[in-house]
Protein backbone atom coordinates (compact mmCIF):
# COMPACT_ATOMS: atom_id res chain seq x y z
CA UNK A 1 0.00 0.00 0.00
CA UNK A 2 1.09 3.57 -0.64
CA UNK A 3 2.99 4.73 2.43
CA UNK A 4 1.43 8.23 2.59
CA UNK A 5 -2.08 6.78 2.27
CA UNK A 6 -1.28 4.24 4.98
CA UNK A 7 -0.03 7.02 7.24
CA UNK A 8 -3.22 9.03 6.71
CA UNK A 9 -5.25 5.94 7.62
CA UNK A 10 -3.22 5.37 10.81
CA UNK A 11 -3.57 9.01 11.90
CA UNK A 12 -7.32 8.77 11.27
CA UNK A 13 -7.40 5.58 13.38
CA UNK A 14 -5.78 7.58 16.19
CA UNK A 15 -8.58 10.13 15.93
CA UNK A 16 -11.18 7.34 15.98
CA UNK A 17 -9.45 5.81 18.98
CA UNK A 18 -9.72 9.01 21.00
CA UNK A 19 -13.44 9.28 20.17
CA UNK A 20 -13.79 5.68 21.34
CA UNK A 21 -11.83 6.42 24.51
CA UNK A 22 -14.14 9.35 25.28
CA UNK A 23 -17.28 7.24 24.77
CA UNK A 24 -15.87 4.35 26.81
CA UNK A 25 -14.85 6.73 29.56
CA UNK A 26 -18.45 7.81 29.99
CA UNK A 27 -19.66 4.22 29.80
CA UNK A 28 -17.12 3.06 32.38
CA UNK A 29 -18.13 5.84 34.80
CA UNK A 30 -21.76 4.77 34.53
CA UNK A 31 -21.57 0.97 34.76
CA UNK A 32 -18.03 0.25 36.04
CA UNK A 33 -14.85 -0.56 34.13
CA UNK A 34 -15.43 -4.31 33.83
CA UNK A 35 -18.93 -4.07 32.41
CA UNK A 36 -17.98 -1.14 30.20
CA UNK A 37 -15.00 -2.97 28.73
CA UNK A 38 -16.98 -6.16 28.24
CA UNK A 39 -19.53 -4.21 26.18
CA UNK A 40 -16.76 -2.70 24.07
CA UNK A 41 -14.94 -5.99 23.55
CA UNK A 42 -18.00 -8.13 22.88
CA UNK A 43 -19.51 -5.62 20.44
CA UNK A 44 -16.09 -5.45 18.80
CA UNK A 45 -15.93 -9.25 18.54
CA UNK A 46 -19.44 -9.46 17.05
CA UNK A 47 -18.78 -6.69 14.50
CA UNK A 48 -15.50 -8.32 13.49
CA UNK A 49 -17.14 -11.75 13.19
CA UNK A 50 -19.86 -10.30 10.95
CA UNK A 51 -17.24 -8.68 8.74
CA UNK A 52 -15.34 -11.97 8.51
CA UNK A 53 -18.49 -13.84 7.44
CA UNK A 54 -19.19 -11.47 4.59
CA UNK A 55 -15.91 -9.87 3.52
CA UNK A 56 -12.89 -11.92 4.54
CA UNK A 57 -11.25 -13.90 1.72
CA UNK A 58 -10.36 -17.54 2.44
CA UNK A 59 -7.05 -17.82 4.29
CA UNK A 60 -4.60 -20.69 3.99
CA UNK A 61 -3.70 -20.50 7.70
CA UNK A 62 -6.27 -20.26 10.52
CA UNK A 63 -5.94 -18.89 14.05
CA UNK A 64 -5.77 -22.47 15.31
CA UNK A 65 -2.67 -23.22 13.21
CA UNK A 66 -0.39 -20.46 14.47
CA UNK A 67 1.80 -20.85 17.59
CA UNK A 68 -0.27 -20.14 20.71
CA UNK A 69 1.91 -17.25 21.89
CA UNK A 70 0.76 -15.29 18.86
CA UNK A 71 -2.76 -15.28 20.30
CA UNK A 72 -1.84 -13.65 23.61
CA UNK A 73 -2.21 -10.03 22.42
CA UNK A 74 -5.54 -9.51 24.18
CA UNK A 75 -3.97 -10.37 27.56
CA UNK A 76 -1.73 -7.32 27.32
CA UNK A 77 -4.72 -5.13 26.53
CA UNK A 78 -6.68 -6.40 29.54
CA UNK A 79 -3.68 -6.08 31.89
CA UNK A 80 -3.10 -2.53 30.60
CA UNK A 81 -6.70 -1.64 31.34
CA UNK A 82 -6.58 -2.98 34.89
CA UNK A 83 -3.24 -1.32 35.68
CA UNK A 84 -4.59 2.02 34.46
CA UNK A 85 -7.76 1.69 36.52
CA UNK A 86 -5.68 1.15 39.63
CA UNK A 87 -2.86 3.59 38.89
CA UNK A 88 -4.48 6.69 37.36
CA UNK A 89 -6.20 7.85 40.59
CA UNK A 90 -2.88 7.52 42.45
CA UNK A 91 -0.30 8.91 40.03
CA UNK A 92 -2.58 11.31 38.16
CA UNK A 93 -3.66 11.27 34.52
CA UNK A 94 -0.74 13.34 33.22
CA UNK A 95 2.00 11.20 34.75
CA UNK A 96 0.20 7.98 33.80
CA UNK A 97 -0.16 9.17 30.19
CA UNK A 98 3.52 10.06 29.91
CA UNK A 99 4.56 6.75 31.51
CA UNK A 100 2.39 4.77 29.09
CA UNK A 101 3.75 6.61 26.06
CA UNK A 102 7.33 6.13 27.26
CA UNK A 103 6.72 2.40 27.65
CA UNK A 104 4.86 2.19 24.36
CA UNK A 105 7.47 3.94 22.23
CA UNK A 106 10.45 2.42 24.06
CA UNK A 107 9.14 -1.10 23.59
CA UNK A 108 8.07 -0.28 20.03
CA UNK A 109 11.63 0.78 19.21
CA UNK A 110 13.05 -2.38 20.78
CA UNK A 111 10.70 -4.68 18.86
CA UNK A 112 11.39 -2.81 15.61
CA UNK A 113 15.14 -2.71 16.10
CA UNK A 114 15.56 -6.39 16.93
CA UNK A 115 12.65 -7.72 14.89
CA UNK A 116 11.11 -9.44 17.91
CA UNK A 117 7.83 -11.43 17.75
CA UNK A 118 8.30 -12.17 14.05
CA UNK A 119 8.32 -8.52 12.96
CA UNK A 120 10.65 -7.24 10.25
CA UNK A 121 13.72 -5.63 11.85
CA UNK A 122 13.87 -1.87 11.23
CA UNK A 123 17.06 -0.15 12.24
CA UNK A 124 16.77 2.85 14.56
CA UNK A 125 17.61 5.65 12.09
CA UNK A 126 18.24 9.29 12.97
CA UNK A 127 14.97 10.36 11.32
CA UNK A 128 13.05 7.92 13.55
CA UNK A 129 14.72 9.38 16.63
CA UNK A 130 13.93 12.94 15.51
CA UNK A 131 10.30 11.92 14.86
CA UNK A 132 10.06 10.66 18.43
CA UNK A 133 11.60 13.83 19.85
CA UNK A 134 9.07 15.89 17.84
CA UNK A 135 6.18 13.89 19.29
CA UNK A 136 7.57 14.25 22.81
CA UNK A 137 7.85 18.04 22.39
CA UNK A 138 4.36 18.19 20.89
CA UNK A 139 2.98 16.43 23.97
CA UNK A 140 4.80 18.88 26.24
CA UNK A 141 3.28 21.86 24.40
CA UNK A 142 -0.18 20.25 24.47
CA UNK A 143 0.10 19.66 28.19
CA UNK A 144 1.22 23.23 28.90
CA UNK A 145 -1.59 24.58 26.78
CA UNK A 146 -4.15 22.38 28.59
CA UNK A 147 -3.03 23.29 32.10
CA UNK A 148 -3.07 27.01 31.32
CA UNK A 149 -6.52 27.27 29.71
CA UNK A 150 -8.33 24.83 32.02
CA UNK B 1 -6.81 -3.02 22.57
CA UNK B 2 -6.96 0.44 24.12
CA UNK B 3 -4.03 2.71 23.55
CA UNK B 4 -3.31 5.60 25.83
CA UNK B 5 -5.62 8.53 25.43
CA UNK B 6 -4.13 11.96 25.85
CA UNK B 7 -7.38 13.73 26.43
CA UNK B 8 -8.05 15.50 29.70
CA UNK B 9 -4.41 15.31 30.59
CA UNK B 10 -4.72 17.64 33.58
CA UNK B 11 -7.66 16.00 35.34
CA UNK B 12 -6.86 13.48 38.07
CA UNK B 13 -4.68 14.87 40.84
CA UNK B 14 -1.84 12.76 42.22
CA UNK B 15 -2.02 11.43 45.79
CA UNK B 16 0.42 9.44 47.98
CA UNK B 17 4.10 9.69 47.11
CA UNK B 18 5.48 6.24 47.97
CA UNK B 19 2.69 4.44 46.17
CA UNK B 20 3.24 6.70 43.16
CA UNK B 21 6.88 5.70 42.78
CA UNK B 22 6.01 2.01 43.17
CA UNK B 23 3.22 2.17 40.63
CA UNK B 24 5.13 4.08 37.97
CA UNK B 25 7.22 1.13 36.67
CA UNK B 26 4.00 -0.88 36.51
CA UNK B 27 2.37 1.79 34.32
CA UNK B 28 5.43 1.89 32.04
CA UNK B 29 5.24 -1.92 31.78
CA UNK B 30 1.57 -1.64 30.88
CA UNK B 31 2.51 0.80 28.11
CA UNK B 32 5.16 -1.64 26.88
CA UNK B 33 2.41 -4.26 26.78
CA UNK B 34 0.51 -2.15 24.26
CA UNK B 35 3.47 -2.28 21.88
CA UNK B 36 3.85 -6.02 22.45
CA UNK B 37 0.17 -6.39 21.56
CA UNK B 38 0.71 -4.40 18.35
CA UNK B 39 3.88 -6.41 17.69
CA UNK B 40 1.95 -9.67 17.94
CA UNK B 41 -0.89 -8.38 15.75
CA UNK B 42 1.14 -7.44 12.64
CA UNK B 43 2.69 -10.84 11.86
CA UNK B 44 -0.52 -12.60 12.95
CA UNK B 45 -2.53 -10.51 10.47
CA UNK B 46 -0.12 -11.34 7.66
CA UNK B 47 -0.56 -15.07 8.37
CA UNK B 48 -4.26 -15.50 9.10
CA UNK B 49 -5.77 -12.27 7.69
CA UNK B 50 -6.31 -8.88 9.34
CA UNK B 51 -9.90 -9.49 10.41
CA UNK B 52 -9.10 -12.86 11.97
CA UNK B 53 -6.22 -11.29 13.90
CA UNK B 54 -8.63 -8.59 15.09
CA UNK B 55 -11.15 -11.23 16.14
CA UNK B 56 -8.47 -12.94 18.23
CA UNK B 57 -8.05 -9.71 20.23
CA UNK B 58 -11.75 -9.04 20.76
CA UNK B 59 -12.72 -12.69 21.18
CA UNK B 60 -10.07 -13.49 23.80
CA UNK B 61 -10.60 -10.10 25.47
CA UNK B 62 -14.36 -10.65 25.71
CA UNK B 63 -13.90 -14.12 27.15
CA UNK B 64 -11.45 -12.94 29.83
CA UNK B 65 -13.59 -9.94 30.78
CA UNK B 66 -16.72 -12.08 30.95
CA UNK B 67 -15.02 -14.48 33.38
CA UNK B 68 -13.63 -11.60 35.47
CA UNK B 69 -17.07 -10.04 35.62
CA UNK B 70 -18.77 -13.31 36.52
CA UNK B 71 -16.43 -13.94 39.45
CA UNK B 72 -16.28 -10.37 40.74
CA UNK B 73 -19.81 -10.48 42.09
CA UNK B 74 -22.72 -8.06 41.67
CA UNK B 75 -21.91 -4.79 39.89
CA UNK B 76 -22.95 -1.32 40.93
CA UNK B 77 -24.63 1.15 38.61
CA UNK B 78 -27.55 1.00 36.19
CA UNK B 79 -28.29 -1.90 33.84
CA UNK B 80 -26.80 -1.62 30.35
CA UNK B 81 -30.29 -1.44 28.88
CA UNK B 82 -30.95 1.79 30.80
CA UNK B 83 -28.00 3.65 29.29
CA UNK B 84 -28.24 6.10 26.38
CA UNK B 85 -27.63 4.10 23.18
CA UNK B 86 -24.70 6.19 21.97
CA UNK B 87 -22.65 5.10 24.98
CA UNK B 88 -22.66 1.55 23.62
CA UNK B 89 -21.18 2.31 20.18
CA UNK B 90 -17.53 2.34 21.32
CA UNK B 91 -17.35 -1.31 20.30
CA UNK B 92 -17.90 -0.36 16.66
CA UNK B 93 -14.89 1.95 16.69
CA UNK B 94 -12.45 -0.45 18.39
CA UNK B 95 -12.16 -2.89 15.46
CA UNK B 96 -11.25 -0.01 13.10
CA UNK B 97 -8.26 0.78 15.26
CA UNK B 98 -7.12 -2.83 15.62
CA UNK B 99 -7.48 -3.62 11.90
CA UNK B 100 -5.41 -0.54 11.07
CA UNK B 101 -2.74 -1.69 13.56
CA UNK B 102 -2.41 -5.07 11.84
CA UNK B 103 -2.27 -3.32 8.44
CA UNK B 104 0.30 -0.70 9.36
CA UNK B 105 2.91 -2.32 11.63
CA UNK B 106 4.44 -4.61 8.96
CA UNK B 107 5.05 -1.55 6.75
CA UNK B 108 6.17 1.25 9.06
CA UNK B 109 7.08 -0.64 12.23
CA UNK B 110 5.53 -0.49 15.69
CA UNK B 111 7.16 2.67 17.06
CA UNK B 112 6.19 4.73 14.00
CA UNK B 113 2.65 3.32 14.03
CA UNK B 114 2.31 4.40 17.64
CA UNK B 115 3.59 7.90 16.82
CA UNK B 116 1.06 8.22 13.99
CA UNK B 117 -1.75 7.02 16.30
CA UNK B 118 -0.76 9.54 18.98
CA UNK B 119 -0.58 12.27 16.32
CA UNK B 120 -4.14 11.46 15.31
CA UNK B 121 -5.26 11.73 18.94
CA UNK B 122 -3.55 15.07 19.52
CA UNK B 123 -4.62 16.52 16.17
CA UNK B 124 -8.22 15.46 16.64
CA UNK B 125 -8.52 16.96 20.10
CA UNK B 126 -7.04 20.28 18.91
CA UNK B 127 -9.49 20.42 15.99
CA UNK B 128 -12.49 19.54 18.17
CA UNK B 129 -11.56 22.26 20.65
CA UNK B 130 -10.84 24.83 17.94
CA UNK B 131 -14.07 24.39 16.01
CA UNK B 132 -16.21 23.34 18.98
CA UNK B 133 -17.36 20.09 17.34
CA UNK B 134 -19.61 17.59 19.18
CA UNK B 135 -20.90 20.36 21.44
CA UNK B 136 -17.56 20.97 23.13
CA UNK B 137 -16.67 24.48 24.31
CA UNK B 138 -14.88 26.41 21.56
CA UNK B 139 -11.26 26.95 22.50
CA UNK B 140 -9.18 28.82 19.94
CA UNK B 141 -5.86 27.27 18.94
CA UNK B 142 -3.22 29.24 20.84
CA UNK B 143 0.50 29.54 20.07
CA UNK B 144 1.47 26.43 22.01
CA UNK B 145 -1.06 24.27 20.24
CA UNK B 146 0.08 25.51 16.83
CA UNK B 147 3.63 24.53 17.76
CA UNK B 148 2.39 21.11 18.90
CA UNK B 149 0.55 20.58 15.60
CA UNK B 150 3.57 21.72 13.57
CA UNK B 151 5.83 19.29 15.48
CA UNK B 152 3.40 16.47 14.76
CA UNK B 153 3.41 17.27 11.05
CA UNK B 154 7.22 17.21 11.08
CA UNK B 155 7.16 13.82 12.87
CA UNK B 156 4.75 12.40 10.29
CA UNK B 157 6.83 13.70 7.36
CA UNK B 158 9.90 12.04 8.91
CA UNK B 159 8.02 8.72 9.20
CA UNK B 160 6.77 8.97 5.60
CA UNK B 161 10.31 9.54 4.36
CA UNK B 162 11.50 6.52 6.36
Amino acid sequence: MNLILLLVVVVAAGAVLSVQAAINGRLGQAVGVLRGSLVTFSVGAIVTALMIFFFEPVQAVSLLDVPKWQLTGALFGVVYMMVMVGAVPVVGTAVATVAVIVGQLGMGMLIDNFGWLGNPAIELSSSRIVAMVCLALALVFMYRSNTRTD
Amino acid sequence: MQASSIEGVAQARPKKNVLRVLLLPLVILAGMGLSVEAGLLGPLGVQVGHLWATLSIFGVGSAILYLLLLFSGPQKGPALSELPRWQLIGGFLGPIYVVVLTLATPHIGIAMTMIAILSGQVGKSVLIDHFGWFGSARKRVNGERWIALALIVVALVLIARG
